[in-house]
């Protein structure tokens, strides 16, 4: 048997004990055959038993070996698998905040060019009373002004200053109105809210990016109802909806019918039904359109978060539900229930 | 006579012989790719230490998490080792540590103490 190095040797006592006995068999070379023979037998069955034991610690040894090896591979993988997912957590969340802040970008987008309007009448209005009044003044110096020159100029002033008053308080409407869907969307405070008016602003922001699509709105909404909770998270739920439907729910060129009707079934349960008459979504896809990343519109902007977004948003800061009920070529409607007043607790991010 | 003190590997366990004091350990996982190499010093040493160690008492604490089979035999060799030197008149008492919800070493620790005769074996479950 070879000896390990270093003199150590795991089945040393064995060896000593097989070297003991072939010493004892050949003392027994005068002995009678079958004692002789016995113990020969006996020796050789000993030397076969440690043999094998050997090739099983060895063979154990490498098992044991290999499965160490394995689990160490296995902690890796868990680990690497663990981080990957970590960092597409992160990587998730930030798109999140993109989409959300882009949504925004599409709501700034609208009120700017609304705002347009009513501020370019202003402006052309006080342009043409700046040169009515220029004339009259050269008149006036010239001591030329007749009857009619100055009947013209009272017109003139008096139809101008209404239309730039009227224009400017439209602007100025306008602009009150976003400022609390901006707030609302950016500060994730929770306030008592009118809901019909909020709606109304929220689409009125909207409303350039539905009149270009050639859509039209139906609001139906009981007045005066009042709601305690998250409007920035309702206002984010709208315009999801109101730009999924532009992007995905019209073939282009066709156009249609989007409305929000809400009610109080039970008392204390907002149920807004948001639906539109387009081409509605496939079955295949019903399951997964609130699936983070989930787009049909992969490579022309759809990044797949908007569905998203707004299922976290009904059942976190909403603390409501949502369901979808669509079919193709038959429109679809989502139905958000949620509670009028929200529960306590620390305010979500919204 | 020298101390042994060996650290711990990643394959082999941390050896402690304080021979001045009588006490001795071994601790940590013992799956080494050659036991030789691991257990050649340790056993030199034992098998030295126990030669003058007549009419003396020893502790040998062993609080292992882990061994392979080449680690099993070369464990049982050191109780043979022990168990003849305390057959001898050594006083050897062996504290074999594991953990509360370690059965299999619990069990590792009842088969060793089976073949031991003169040496005190106690089974001891570790703090943690």
């Amino acid at each position: 048997m070879a000896k390990s190095d270093g003199g150590f040797n795991l089945f040393d006592a064995e060896e000593r004990v097989l070297a003991e006995a072939n010493a004892l068999r050949e003392s027994l070379a005068e002995s009678a055959p079958d004692i002789r023979n016995g113990v020969e037998s006996l020796t050789e069955s000993y030397r076969r038993s440690v043999r094998e034991q050997r090739r099983l610690v060895k063979v154990s040894d490498r098992l044991q070996n290999q499965l160490a090896s394995v689990n160490q591979e296995l902690a890796r993988r868990k680990a690497e698998a663990e981080e990957a997912l970590a960092r597409l957590r992160e990587a998730q969340e930030t798109l999140v905040q993109a989409e959300k802040l882009a949504s925004l970008g599409a709501l700034v987008g609208g009120v700017a060019h609304e705002i347009n309007t009513p501020v370019g009448i202003a402006l052309s209005c006080a342009s043409h009373l700046a040169d009515s009044t220029a004339q009259m003044r050269a008149l006036f110096e010239a001591d030329d002004i007749g009857v009619e020159d100055f009947e013209r100029y009272m017109e003139t002033a008096s139809d101008t200053s209404q239309l730039i008053l009227a224009n400017c308080e439209r602007a100025a409407a306008l602009i009150r109105s976003f400022k609390q869907v901006a707030v609302d969307r950016t500060s994730s405070e929770r306030r008592r809210f009118d809901l019909a008016a909020y709606i109304g602003e929220t689409l009125a922001s909207l409303s350039p990016r539905v009149r270009q699509a050639g859509h039209k709105v139906t609001i139906t909404c009981p007045p005066g109802l009042e709601v305690d909770g998250y409007p920035g998270a309702l206002s984010q739920v709208l315009t999801n909806f109101v730009m999924n439907t532009i992007v995905h729910g019209y073939d282009p060129g066709q156009s249609g019918t989007l409305s929000i009707t809400v009610d109080e079934p039970v008392a204390g349960q907002i149920r807004l039904v948001y639906a539109d008459d387009g081409c509605g979504i496939a079955d295949a896809h019903k399951n997964r359109i609130f699936d983070p990343f989930f787009t049909t519109r992969r490579g022309a902007g759809g990044t797949g978060l908007g569905l998203h977004i707004v299922y976290n948003l009904a059942t976190g800061p909403l603390e409501g539900s949502l369901a979808v009920d669509s079919a193709t070529g038959h429109g679809t409607r989502f139905t958000l229930t949620f509670p009028r007043q929200a529960s306590g607790g620390t305010p979500p991010e919204i | 006579m020298d101390n042994l003190v060996i650290a711990a590997t990643e394959r082999s366990p941390a050896v402690d012989f304080d021979f001045a004091a009588g006490v001795l350990s071994l601790k940590g996982e013992s799956y080494p790719e050659d036991a030789s190499t691991v257990f050649g010093p340790i056993f030199a040493a034992l098998e030295g230490f126990l030669g003058v160690a007549e009419c003396r008492a020893l502790r040998f604490d062993f609080e292992l998490i882990y061994f392979n089979s080449s680690s099993a035999k070369a464990l049982m060799n050191m109780f043979q080792l022990m168990d003849k030197a305390a057959a001898r008149g050594v006083t050897i008492e062996v504290n074999w540590f594991f953990a509360r919800e370690d059965e299999t070493m619990k069990e590792f620790g009842e088969d060793f103490s089976e073949d031991l005769e003169h040496v005190t074996f106690n089974l001891a479950t570790t703090q943690n």
